[in-house]
């Protein structure tokens, strides 16, 4: 019952109409722990990890941050929950999938610890918009509360020791998600990548590891954990976000410069397709989605009209159409599903017209 | 490409291969299909890691094994991940030139738990708080700057 709930309260990302950028839709911090004495999860032995999540648990169900939150053991939720809240970033496709694991999502499902991941305990803290140091400052206290409840693995000269060697030291991954349909009509974004890359930044699709890039969406994260403070690779990080989207902005403006009506065009295209489609796919539907969203920002659509793009894209998802409708879908009926929730959503959106 | 070229990941045959040169650093990385399709190809931090690990498994010639878990280099190189906190020490010999790979430094610099917060280990984040002050002021980062000021006044206090 848990996971309808978390689906349908309103959240940081989902619902903040007002606090909405243009470019970054979230920033995210995740710093990676362990207990010391206990082997990592994908090591140990079943008991071995319900001693871990027993720990865990009960330590940080006692922070006020977690009083009432929600826990959610992975092994007792149908598949199809799993899959919605990795979808919603909640958790992710490892620890949906694994064994033994648990998390922990407070209800303005701003924080969350997943536990038995590939780690013991991976804290993460989300905000809607770009607030690295607001959501660095909240990842801080955590951690602090978190290293005075439990005895974490460190080591003086290593600093938090993580199962992966590419998170020792500070297990720190800070990430932005951002939308970029500008560089990437323009066909720069290749380039950018390969700038980030270059300079210790991965850049990945929305859904984290491996997933292409749906709607223009990219997160950019940080690649290193060690070697650095932690104010280092935020500062490292910002800078480049920054960057990014100053040239995401040139490059939007560019392209409304050069295209003129044409570039009112393709939004109104994607516009007609979204409120007319009656079978809609998920691909489809988050590449007219993201053009839209680049009509919010740019004046095209009324930028109030924003944050029901943002919902869309979220709710678009193949596990949460099916959650929605009740039960498992084909992909045909999924596809229909998807148009008709989205021809609702758009029926009180306007024209799309020249800014 | 040779067909004799095992996964970087799993260790079965490669087909899939990939170069990546990274701050004039060449890095080749050979995956299987199976692994290459949970994803890896797309995934900068497999680079990072298997390169890594790939030449990892080349110099090594002795067998280690943690002590305390019985996770061996061999597990290790497999798995590419580690079995537990004390692997860090019991399989250091290897670890330590694979972190000099996929890391920017070799030394912690960052947060360390309230018990774990030794003088030596306090200095060492005071002299990189320092150094990251004078960095923000430059870049006008000045959120920032107040925030590592107080970090510095509060490990000056309790180093006095």
């Amino acid at each position: 019952m848990s996971v309808h709930e978390i689906l349908s309260s309103e959240s940081e990302l989902t619902h903040m109409i007002g606090a909405q950028q243009p470019i970054v839709l979230s920033t995210r911090i995740r710093l990676a722990r362990n207990l010391r004495g206990h082997p990592f999860p994908g090591w140990a032995k079943a008991p071995q990890r319900a001693e871990v999540a027993s720990l865990c648990l009960s330590a940080l169900g006692r922070l006020p941050k977690f009083r009432r939150a929600h826990e959610l053991r992975m092994e007792a939720l149908p598949e199809l929950e799993r899959a919605a809240l990795v979808e919603r970033h909640l958790v992710s496709k490892e620890l949906s999938g694994g064994k033994g694991g648990a998390a922990l999502i407070s209800r303005d499902q701003t924080v969350s610890v997943m536990v038995n991941e590939e780690d013991h305990l991976r804290v993460q803290v989300v905000k809607g918009g770009w607030h690295l140091r607001a959501a660095w400052h909240q990842a801080e206290q955590l951690d602090d509360a978190l290293g005075t409840a439990l005895p974490l693995a460190f080591s003086e000269q290593l600093g938090f020791l993580t199962a992966c060697p590419t998170n020792v030291g500070t297990g720190l991954r800070a990430s932005a998600m951002v939308h970029l349909p500008g560089l990437c009509l323009a066909g720069h974004m290749d380039k950018v990548a390969r700038a980030l890359g270059q300079d210790g930044l991965a850049v990945r699709g929305w859904l984290g590891e491996g997933s292409d890039a749906a709607g223009n969406i990219f997160q950019v994260s940080n690649q290193q954990t060690l070697g650095m403070p932690e104010d280092a690779i935020l500062r490292h990080l910002s800078g480049w976000v920054r960057h990014v989207v100053e040239q995401e902005e040139n490059a939007r403006r560019k392209l409304l410069e050069t295209e003129g009506e044409r570039f009112v065009d393709r939004i109104a295209r994607a516009f007609g397709l979204l409120r007319h489609a009656r079978l809609l796919t998920s691909a489809e539907s988050m590449a007219s989605l993201s053009l839209l969203r680049l009509g919010c920002d740019m004046g095209i659509l009324p930028e109030e009209r924003r944050a029901t793009v943002d919902r869309l894209m979220i709710e678009g998802q193949p596990a949460h159409v099916q959650l929605r409708a009740g039960t498992e879908l084909d992909s045909d009926a999924r596809d229909a599903r998807r148009a008709a929730v989205t021809r609702e959503a758009l029926g009180s959106f306007p024209e799309p017209t020249a800014p | 490409m040779a067909k004799n070229v095992p996964c970087s990941v799993c260790g079965a045959a490669a087909t899939v291969h990939l170069t990546q040169i990274v701050q004039g650093k060449m890095t080749k990385v050979h995956l299987c299909e199976a692994c290459a399709a949970k994803g890896g190809a797309g995934d900068p931090a497999v680079f990072q890691l298997a390169g890594a690990l790939g030449s990892a498994s080349e110099v090594s010639a002795t067998a280690l094994a943690c002590p305390s878990c019985g996770m061996t280099e061999g597990d290790f190189l497999k798995r590419g991940r580690l079995g537990c906190p004390d692997c860090w020490t019991g399989l250091a010999p290897i670890l330590g030139p694979l972190v000099g790979k996929v890391q920017q430094g070799s030394e912690h610099l960052g947060r360390a738990p309230a018990g774990a917060r030794s003088p030596e280990q306090m200095r060492r984040r005071l002299e990189a708080a320092r150094r990251e002050m004078e960095a923000a002021v430059e870049t006008e980062d000045y959120e920032a700057a107040a925030r590592l000021r107080d970090l510095i006044r509060e490990l000056e206090s309790q180093l006095a």
